[in-house]
């Protein structure tokens, strides 16, 4: 009687046990993958706003002379067709 | 010639019981298998020399002040013991048993009367009562975990999780094994006893120490060395395992290779982890709490100092006392049972089913979707890190020489530790609440 209700107990504890982690781990995946898609939607503008002024100001110091180059290359170009 | 006679009788070899130096033998086993065989060495020396220390006789250094004077057995000592915990006999042998039977209160009155007559703690007894005791050796080492890992391969790929949750019914089915032997009259474990064995399966140290020292103080000798020595045996125990449930065309799925994780998310999944423990399972707080504190230190960057202290300085110092105080539950009366024999056996059983589900769980999912899964990454799940994820990606070369499974086999591998403190704090609510 007594080893029945010590199996009924670890059967128990093997459902109960089994079926919480798989409920948890499961929730953590949608709750991982909600994450991702939000932070990556939110977090994504960031960098572009922060990529845009470099490429900007960069050119800006050199901008005549890069002018100077592209249409020489432009004139080389056409040219030598 | 009286004076020589009691130096004798004071000897450590006159005392020397047969209990005693077989432990002793067990011991220099751990210390041999640590030092030339290599088996978790960090855990394994302080741990054997620990139990050295805890079996020389007469030192005591494993008792409490009460269990001192109980062995030294003055009479009027015993007597006033005797009243403290109120019981009616004075006879020693059973006074031992007697003195934890009585609940706290009565041990530390107990305590109590002993100190008064100049007994103290021995030196492990001190450091598991501060160490494991309290539990905080296994929640700081856990910690330490959280910082050195990185979520990174468990963020691009969550699915992942599904496998670490898989290789946790290696813990509830020993769990069975457990009672069922005990059922059947082979051995004689409660259902406290049988969850602490099963955590065995989740390959994890720190976890298993934690569910022992809350569930099962009595067995965490034997559970702490089953565990450490089967974690090193992980590339032993798991590749046959592995063969056996994959063929061969399946060994060599190449897995699509993981998208790059920014930074934001790896700051925010500690904290969602977090939440969602305090939401559902408060009692896997304490081990999932300070997991994510350390990931967090780790992933913020704004902390390396302490991130760096967790993951190096701390968990070494903590090991230390970790290892010493599990020694100092490796004495003869405790470990030489045949109980530790079933543990052994039943821990074994626990990690080949823990792996076999993982991969039978990558298989599923092979099947079902749309992307690849090699089975060979389940095993990983498992905790065990990065053993699990190691021979994964070992034997994933060994049939296809370009197949890099290592990042793969991360994702369950660290889904694996939080799968077995999930675990863990099923059983300590189920049983402990």
């Amino acid at each position: 009687m007594h080893s029945s209700e010590l199996i009924s107990e670890g059967i128990n504890l093997m459902l109960f046990g089994m079926g919480f982690v798989f409920v948890f781990l499961t929730l953590l995946v949608a709750v991982t993958s909600f994450m991702s898609a939000t932070v990556n939607k939110l977090v994504k503008p960031a960098p572009e706003a922060t990529n845009k002024p470099a490429p900007v100001s960069a050119p800006a110091a050199g901008n005549d002379e890069l002018i100077a180059v592209m249409t020489a290359a432009v004139h080389k170009y056409r040219s030598g067709k | 010639m009286e004076q020589l006679l009691s130096l004798w009788q004071g000897s450590g070899l006159y005392n020397m019981g047969l209990g005693q130096l077989t432990m002793i033998f067990i011991c220099l086993l751990l210390l041999y298998l640590a030092i030339v065989k290599n088996f978790e060495p960090l855990l394994l020396v302080p741990i054997g020399f620990g139990g050295l220390l805890a079996n020389i006789p007469e030192a005591g250094l494993a008792l409490s002040a009460a269990e001192q004077a109980i062995h030294f057995a003055k009479p009027e000592v015993l007597a006033a013991i005797a009243q403290a915990i109120d019981v009616n006999t004075t006879d020693p042998e059973a006074l031992k048993h007697l003195v934890h039977e009585q609940g706290p209160s009565a041990y530390a009155a107990a305590q109590a009367v002993a100190q008064d007559a100049g007994y103290t703690n021995g030196m492990l007894y001190s450091f598991y009562s501060v160490a494991i005791g309290s539990t905080i050796a296994p929640l700081l080492i856990f910690m330490g975990v959280g910082a050195m890992t990185d979520f990174g391969p468990l963020l691009a790929n969550p699915k992942t999780l599904f496998l670490g949750a898989a290789a946790q019914f290696g813990i509830f089915a020993t769990v069975l094994g457990a009672v069922g032997m005990s059922a059947l009259g082979i051995m004689d474990f409660s259902v406290e006893q049988a969850a602490a064995i099963g955590i065995i399966g989740g390959a994890d140290g720190p976890t298993s120490i934690y569910v022992a020292s809350l569930l099962a103080p009595e067995l965490l000798g034997a559970i702490a060395v089953a565990s450490y020595s089967y974690m090193a045996l992980v590339p032993l125990i798991q590749p046959p395992i592995m063969r056996a449930l994959t063929t061969p065309e399946e060994r060599k799925i190449q897995m699509v290779q993981l998208r790059t994780v920014s930074k934001a998310e790896k700051v925010i999944f500690p904290i969602s982890l977090l939440i969602l423990v305090a939401l559902l399972l408060p009692d896997a707080a304490p081990l999932l709490g300070m997991f994510c504190f350390g990931n967090l230190m780790k992933e913020s960057g704004v902390v390396d100092r302490l991130s760096d202290t967790a993951q190096n300085a701390l968990i070494n110092i903590v090991t230390i006392f970790l290892g010493l105080s599990v020694g100092s539950k490796l004495v003869a009366d405790k470990f030489l049972a045949l109980e530790t024999l079933g543990i052994m056996a039943l821990g074994i059983v626990a990690f080949g089913i823990g792996t076999a589900s993982g991969v039978l769980m990558a298989k599923i999912m092979n099947k079902v979707t749309k992307t690849p899964v090699n089975p060979l990454i389940g095993s990983a799940g498992v905790s065990a890190v990065p053993m699990a994820a190691r021979v994964s990606n070992k034997l994933g070369l060994e049939y296809n020489p370009h197949n890099f499974l290592l990042m793969h086999a991360m994702g369950p591998n660290v889904a694996g530790v939080i799968g077995s403190a999930v675990a863990a704090g099923v059983m300590i609510k189920y049983l402990g609440g």
